[in-house]
């Protein structure tokens, strides 16, 4: 069931990245996306989407995951993003899948629901590393550019 | 109140709960800097969230007060020499904490249902997406008295980058350049020009 519901967000990925993507450059608290160049930012999301059930149940270490968002964090300050707004949209991602879990996956016997409540484990374990790491490599390149 | 049982539970186990998450603060590598606080202090930080948790996730009406309260603590922080990642996973590692005492009560109390375990997981993310939200900007305004300001936040800057994102993308959308080709010497030269 869990599985199920992290194929239903890759099966979904590019409708659901150029979705997101709209709803991220329309945002204003997100304005800094957009002088994001249009594809990389779809890119960016389709590949979080179509890779869901790896990032949240294959990459148990999180190796990939310190790596990626840590290296997003660090992108995202030399690109002149405020954090917050990188936090934000890290935030409304999470909020974008968990919207279509709820309005596409059929989630009404107790153990479907049971699943939904393990999903929703994983998904915030996942989003509040991703932010944690994000934000880690953020602040090292901004620590790093005041040494200089 | 679908919750309110959940929430009345939290906060008769605050005592616990504090108790277990200033532990899990005082030995994560991600918290070092919470190690230098007073133990009684940091226990009253993580205690007035536990026993004020229905207050705090009292809908929208107290959200103004809620972003207020986490600017502050960012600012706060920031005073306090905290690393900012660390205050995150400080919310975090509490959350989790919180969660998992939520996850439990469902196997050991079947009057929960699993609605309402749904339903209050919502108003726990919502609470701390917020909480984590608010007190990265205290953090940036600090900085940005301190001379560091992200560059974008600046409006003229923004509308600038905008502008030449929107150059780019519309050179890339002009009509493709045709080549020619001459030959010299043998050789093909191709040469670009601009149609129309």
């Amino acid at each position: 069931m869990l599985v199920r519901l992290t194929e239903m967000i890759e099966n979904n990925a590019a409708d659901m990245a150029e979705d997101l993507k709209q709803k991220l450059l329309q945002d204003p608290a997100t304005l800094s996306y957009q002088t994001l160049d249009e594809h990389t930012l779809y890119e960016n999301i389709f590949e979080l989407y179509s890779r869901l059930g790896h990032w949240l149940l294959r990459d148990t270490e999180k190796g990939e995951l310190r790596s990626y968002y840590s290296n997003i964090g660090r992108q995202r300050f030399e690109d002149g993003f405020p954090l917050h707004q990188v936090i934000q949209a890290l935030v409304a991602t999470k909020k974008h899948i968990w919207d279509t879990v709820l309005e596409k996956g059929i989630m009404t016997t107790a153990k479907e629901l049971d699943s939904a409540v393990d999903f929703i484990t994983y998904l915030n374990r996942f989003f509040d590393m991703a932010i944690y790491h994000t934000t880690l490599g953020y602040c090292k390149a901004q620590n790093l550019r005041t040494a200089i | 109140m679908l919750t309110k049982k959940m929430v009345d539970l939290i906060e008769a186990n605050a005592l616990q709960l504090s108790k277990d998450i200033k532990r899990k603060l005082l030995t994560h590598s991600s918290t070092r800097s919470y190690q230098d606080i007073d133990e009684k202090t940091l226990h009253d930080w993580i205690y007035d969230v536990c026993s004020r948790y229905s207050y705090w996730l009292d809908e929208d009406k107290e959200k103004g007060e809620v972003q207020q309260h986490y600017k502050d603590l960012g600012k706060e922080r920031f005073r306090q020499n905290f690393e900012l990642p660390e205050v995150i996973s400080a919310l975090y590692l509490t959350k989790r904490r919180l969660w998992e005492f939520i996850a439990i009560s469902r196997e050991v109390d079947s009057a929960l249902n699993l609605n309402q375990i749904i339903e209050l997981s919502f108003l726990l993310v919502r609470f701390f997406d917020h909480a984590v939200l608010h007190v990265t900007e205290g953090y940036e305004e600090m900085l940005s008295e301190y001379g560091y300001e992200a560059p974008l936040s600046n409006s003229e800057r923004l509308a600038e980058s905008i502008a030449a994102k929107t150059k780019r993308q519309e050179e890339i959308l002009e009509e493709p350049k045709l080549p020619t080709f001459s030959f010299t010497k043998g050789m093909i030269r191709l040469s670009y020009y601009r149609q129309g």
